[in-house]
């Protein structure tokens, strides 16, 4: 033993064991240390990460709440803008209703309609305002609605109708949605072919068949237009792809917020699109004007409770037979000659006074107005006084009364 | 017709006339004028499904008589010319049948007439 403690490389050798075990404690700790730094650097790493995402999402956000607010209220503007230019050229229609004008009146018209509509759908997918409000009106108005509003309306044909109307609510917002339906099933068929409406009554409510004849869309398409019209939906005018697809986005948001659903996922019988609307019963309401008059009396009190609602021009078509259809044998329509009515209004407009205030006296000027261009003109042609002043007078009478 | 430019806050109608005549065009100009008379066809009282609203209420104003075009208008509520519109579409279909207005009787040659009349009074005046 004691020959090694003499050794000097013994010695040598402790105090090297010794430092090393120093320097691994060193080392361990050091390494512990840089390890804790690290965990701290990750941690504060992820911490800005999702601050960074956040803050790009707000950023992102709040874009898109801005391009929306400048997008709703420009659109805003076009929209009354067009709904003005609409009075306007309903106004010219009136006037010039007897002349060869008429005919392009109507086709700025047809154009003026198509973009409002265009308007509208990008107001309704930033959430904007949808139009003005309208009266109650039967389903087959509003179908009827929803095609004037596309480029190629003479294509679509209307095969059945129900008796129903929707809601004052309802009407503008399904218009829409029938409208955009209508543009991608005019739009992708070939220009020859017919798309087809059918109007029928299911237990859930009233559906509405479109039926194209189009090339008819493929899975990819129909799970994108599915994934819009339900629930992913892109939110304001971003993400609609380039050229950007308004249609099932503004249907998407529509009946969201109406509560009514379309559905494209199946095939028409003509090898395109079949889209169904279904309207819920909450929507639904009695047609707006009663097409064959009930008992008399029934009907004055209903136009009466209903005047606010129902439309003008109804509301002027019921006065007529109302007041002057005392027996309820006339089944089939009106009295056989209009005409002859003044003297039966004359004796009852007394008892049933509210009947008379519901034409606007704008309405009645116009009318007469109307009128009077006509037998002015007919007077202008027949100079020969009797037949056409006698014509005027017949005429008269009869306006007196609707 | 100033009067009605004035409804200033509501919304136009709903249908739009174009879609009402189906994108049709106007009748030629001889066809309908506003004193024209139409009545409905005597075989057609029953109002086919297919016509539209504005169809059958044109055709049950017609029933039992004649009507002025002008008149019809007036009823209606819509532009006389998408009336007449109407009118010949459903008369090409064979649901109404139109009656010109008589023809003017020709108007007699004042010159000859005078002369008529100084003869006469040469004669006997």
């Amino acid at each position: 033993m004691t020959p090694y403690i003499q050794n000097p490389v013994l010695w040598v050798l402790l105090v090297l064991t010794l430092l090393a075990a120093a320097l691994v404690v060193r080392q361990r700790r050091a390494a512990r240390g840089l390890r804790q730094e690290i965990a701290g650097l990750k941690n504060h790493y992820g911490e800005l990460e999702t601050h960074y995402s956040q803050s790009v999402r707000e950023a992102q956000q709040e874009a898109e709440a801005e391009t929306r607010t400048a997008l709703k209220s420009a659109m805003r503007t076009l929209q009354g803008l067009a709904a003005e230019q609409q009075r306007i050229i309903s106004g010219l229609q009136r006037k010039y209703g007897d002349a060869v004008m008429l005919q392009d009146l109507l086709e700025i018209d047809h154009m003026n309609a198509q973009f409002g509509r265009r308007a509208q759908s990008i107001a309704v997918l930033c959430e904007g305002w949808l139009g003005r409000h309208r009266d109650v009106a039967s389903v087959y108005d509003v179908v009827r609605s929803a095609q004037g509003r596309i480029r190629h309306f003479q294509r679509v044909q209307i095969l059945s109708k129900v008796d129903f109307g929707l809601t004052s609510r309802a009407v503008e917002p399904v218009a829409l949605a029938l409208a955009e339906l209508l543009d991608n099933a005019t739009s992708y068929s070939s220009p020859d072919t017919v798309v087809e409406i059918n109007v029928r009554t299911v237990p859930k409510g009233v559906c509405i068949v479109v039926d194209d004849a189009g090339v008819g869309m493929n899975e990819e398409e129909k799970a994108r237009a599915e994934k819009l019209l339900t629930s992913e939906r892109a939110s304001g005018v971003s993400g609609l792809g380039n050229p950007p697809q308004f249609g099932f986005a503004v249907i998407g948001v529509l009946c969201e917020r109406f509560g009514f659903t379309v559905s494209v996922d199946s095939t028409s019988p003509y090898g395109g699109v079949r889209a169904v609307v279904l309207l819920p019963d909450e929507l639904l309401t009695d047609m707006p004007t009663p097409q064959e008059p009930q008992e008399p009396v029934a009907v004055v009190q209903e136009s009466r409770e209903r005047t606010p609602v129902v439309d003008t021009v109804a509301v002027a078509h019921e006065t007529g037979p109302d007041p002057s259809l005392p027996q309820p044998t006339t089944d089939d329509g009106l009295p056989r000659r209009r005409r002859k009515r003044p003297m039966a209004l004359v004796s009852n407009s007394g008892p049933s006074a509210p009947p008379a205030p519901r034409r606007r006296s704008e309405d009645t000027a116009a009318i007469m107005a109307a009128f009077k261009q006509g037998t002015d003109k007919g007077r202008a042609t027949h100079p020969d006084g009797e037949r056409s002043s006698g014509t005027g007078d017949a005429s008269s009478e009869g306006h007196e009364v609707s | 017709m100033s009067d009605s430019d004035k409804q200033e806050h509501e919304a136009a109608e709903l249908v739009r006339p174009y879609v009402i005549t189906g994108g049709r065009h106007l009748p030629g100009e001889g066809q309908f004028s506003l004193i024209t008379l139409v009545t409905a066809a005597a075989d057609h009282q029953q109002r086919p499904a297919r016509l539209s609203p504005e169809e059958q209420e044109v055709l049950r104003m017609c029933v039992g008589g004649y009507l002025s075009v002008a008149e019809i208008a007036g009823h209606m509520q819509l532009p006389v010319g998408v009336v007449k519109i109407l009118l010949a579409a459903l008369s090409e279909g064979g649901y109404l049948i139109s009656r010109p207005p008589e023809q003017r009787a020709p108007v007699a040659n004042l010159q000859i007439l005078e002369e008529v009349l100084n003869g006469l009074r040469a004669k006997f005046g």
